[in-house]
């Protein structure tokens, strides 16, 4: 019999494999990751309105421009974005004025002194300016002014200097097991992007697999043959483990493909400018130093068997209602509450970032089918122990055994039903065999 | 040797199979026989351990039918129990492989067999691609790829033209030949006629009429005599003991109520001076068939 569950499980995925549609698709997935990951230079690379750079004409006495150009080239500098501006400084407002026009992007800014408010100024464009050249035009303007303001006051340069300065606060926790991790929180957000959705995305896939799969060996009736030779217990197990690998597999190779696009990424950086093959160094080094690298590396035994145990689970769950159905639209609209569930523990570990320390998060991060997205997120964000972990991790473990011991009844029962008639009391009936 | 014993099954309260027995010796085709919802389909499932029977005993050259046996049973089902987007190769690869049969012997037997049915050049195309009639043919080949030692066919002429027909009669008699116990179901009696030596009818669950065809045959009081020339229809029909006279084509055919009768109806028959034909017949298993089902219906 071990010999026919391993055919059975090399036939199911075979079906899955060895087909053109699987190859066009992890093409396309190939295509589109590797897209993503260089989605700012296919941008660049296309170009746009976005591309060109604003003009700023600014129109005052020389003073006051060189004291606004000094403040707008260090806020640009500041917001990464001083390549977007070049500023300039003119005498005559209407001659500027009547130069606007659609095909460049100018902005004049026409600032002058006033007794009543220190400074007076008037923006003045052909078009709408984006917000963003906005806001940093006005905040620019309003360091200015206090600067003018402060200046008037009696205070000296440096005196004037510390205050205009922005106040960067230091952070200190007094906690020792956290006393390295500043700045670490947009890198645990992107760990957990980096698991969470990919297994969302993949437990979607292997409902839909598992469902059509017992739903066509079901509505040709070579259930019967397959079931006249293998007890369903062999069955049901050769669906679920190579649905399981399937997707395990789905999973490596999507992996692979965000490293072959980080590579990408690096050589088409390298042709251009070394910045970005720095960053991805950086990353990894605030991942060492923030501990988040080994904490995963001490987590990693439990963050799997949570995963391959909640894959194993979602598939019984999805035998079992496919079992029960005759049609693949009948299939379709039962597994809809369990999408359901999956959909909320997505959310929950998206929102548990906002929620530190909130009981509920924390109590489902316990509860099979959604723990596999709650708890490694609590983990990553220190708000989970690794004993928790580990806790989880069995709960799911001794959930999935109990759900095949009596899914397995229900299928037994469910694979040989065509009629919907009574169908819960005989599902319920096959419960107590 | 099929031992089926005293096998009951009930759906709720609805007796689907009551205390069916019979017997299908090495080298012997069975005829299981009924209307739609009489219990066949039911009984091969039991036959084939998909089902748990309430009561009774089946064993296969006395073993009791599970997993360990089962290797050795073959069975064409009602309804198309093929998986359409495989191949014909990767069925039945499939379908060997669950018989416990190694790659080679798969694709030898399955080359023969498909030259025999004449579809060799369909090997690698997807079964949905086939007609309704290859489609049935596969799934023919498919059943008797591991040459069983039970095989069960439940309708296996649907979808086929006569040619085919006789082709597939051919190879269930070289199968009996072999040794193999065939049970056979189908709603075409003249196949059932031609091919079983022992049958089973049921209606409802229970079983109306079981033996030997031929002595069932020889038993049934009814028969047909067929004339031909020109005869006193009155005067015939109203002699005791004939139930119908209608003339089909240029004979007569006078259904009589036993066969003490014949002599009456010669009588009359041989008045006439030109008959070129009198034959007394059995009656068809068609007529015993609705004659017995009707009977149970009624009751």
């Amino acid at each position: 019999m071990k010999n026919k569950l391993k055919y059975l499980i090399k036939e199911s995925l075979d079906k899955k494999i060895k087909t053109k549609w699987f190859k066009l698709a992890n093409l396309i997935v190939f295509i589109l990751i590797v897209g993503l990951v260089n989605i700012d230079k296919i941008i660049n690379f296309f170009g746009g309105d976005f591309d060109s750079k604003t003009n700023i004409v600014v129109v005052s006495d020389e003073k006051i421009y060189d004291d606004f150009q000094n403040i707008f080239t260090s806020q640009s500098i500041v917001l990464s974005d001083s390549d977007n501006y070049t500023i300039a400084y003119k005498k005559d407002l209407d001659e500027e004025k009547e130069k606007l026009n659609d095909k460049e992007k100018t902005v004049i800014i026409n600032i002058e002194q006033s007794n009543d408010e220190f400074l007076k100024s008037q923006i003045i464009s052909y078009d709408d300016i984006n917000n963003y050249t906005k806001e940093l035009i006005i905040l620019s303007l309003n360091q200015l002014k206090n600067e003018y303001v402060a200046l008037y006051s009696g205070l000296n340069e440096e005196q004037i200097k510390a205050i205009s300065n922005p106040i960067n606060p230091s952070f200190v926790l007094t906690n020792p097991k956290k006393e390295n991790q500043n700045n670490s929180d947009e890198i645990k957000t992107m760990v957990i992007m980096i698991l969470i959705l990919p297994s969302f995305f993949l437990i979607t896939l292997l409902t839909q697999m598992i469902g059509s799969e017992i739903n066509e060996e079901k509505s040709t009736k070579s259930m019967e043959i397959i079931i006249s030779n293998v007890p369903p217990k062999i069955h049901f197990l050769a669906k679920i483990i190579a649905s399981t690998l399937f997707v395990v597999l789905q999973g490596i190779l999507i992996i692979l493909y965000a490293l072959l696009a980080i590579i990408i990424r690096s050589i088409i950086t390298k042709a251009t400018i070394n910045i970005d093959s720095l960053q991805i160094k950086d990353l990894v080094s605030i991942l060492i130093q923030s501990g988040l690298l080994n904490n995963l590396l001490t987590a990693l035994p439990f963050i799997i068997i949570l995963f391959l145990f909640s894959f194993l689970a979602y598939a019984i769950v999805c035998g079992v209602l496919a079992s029960m159905t005759t049609s693949i639209e009948d299939f379709q609209q039962l597994q809809m509450p369990l999408m359901i569930i999956l959909v909320f523990g997505y959310y929950l570990s998206m929102i548990a970032v906002g929620f530190e320390g909130s009981f509920f998060i924390k109590i489902t991060a316990f509860i099979p089918l959604l723990s596999f997205l709650i708890a490694p997120t609590m983990f990553i964000l220190n708000q989970m122990t690794l004993w928790e972990l580990g806790l989880s991790s069995l709960i799911m473990v001794i959930f999935t055994m109990i759900i095949f011991k009596y899914g397995l009844r229900i299928y037994k029962e469910g694979i040989l039903n065509y009629s919907s008639t009574k169908l819960w009391k005989k599902l319920f009936h096959s419960l107590k065999k | 040797m099929l031992k089926v014993e005293n096998i009951s099954k009930a759906y709720n309260t609805v007796l689907a199979v009551d205390n069916l027995s019979f017997e299908v010796n090495d080298g012997e085709i069975f005829g299981l026989l009924g209307i739609n919802g009489a219990g066949k389909t039911t009984t091969f499932r039991m036959i084939i351990g998909l089902l748990d029977m309430d009561s009774g005993k089946i064993t296969l050259d006395g073993q009791k039918i599970d997993y360990n046996i089962t290797d050795k049973i073959g069975f064409l089902t009602e309804e198309r129990s093929l998986l359409t987007k495989l191949t014909i190769k990767q069925q039945a690869m499939l379908y060997g492989k669950l018989k416990s049969m190694n790659e080679k012997d798969i694709l030898q037997k399955l080359d023969y067999w498909l030259e025999r049915f004449s579809i060799s050049e369909y090997k690698n195309r997807k079964i949905k691609e086939l007609s309704k009639g290859n489609q049935q043919k596969v799934q023919f080949i498919v059943s008797i790829i591991h040459e069983p030692k039970l095989l069960i066919l439940d309708e296996p002429f649907t979808g086929l033209d006569p040619i085919n027909v006789k082709l597939f009669m051919e190879v269930i008699e070289e199968l009996k030949q072999k040794g193999c116990s065939i049970i056979f179901s189908s709603h075409q009696l003249e196949h059932v006629e031609l091919f079983c030596e022992k049958l089973v009818i049921l209606v409802k669950g229970k079983t109306v009429l079981k033996g030997n065809l031929k002595e069932i045959k020889h038993d049934y009081q009814k028969k047909n005599i067929l004339v031909k020339g020109k005869i006193k229809e009155k005067e015939i029909e109203n002699l005791p003991g004939v139930l119908s006279i209608k003339k089909v084509n240029d004979e007569y055919l006078i259904k009589i109520k036993e066969e003490k009768y014949i002599k009456d109806v010669f009588k009359v028959v041989k008045q006439s001076d030109d008959i070129t034909k009198f034959l007394v017949e059995d009656a068809s298993l068609n007529e015993i068939f609705l004659d017995k089902v009707g009977e149970a219906y009624e009751k």
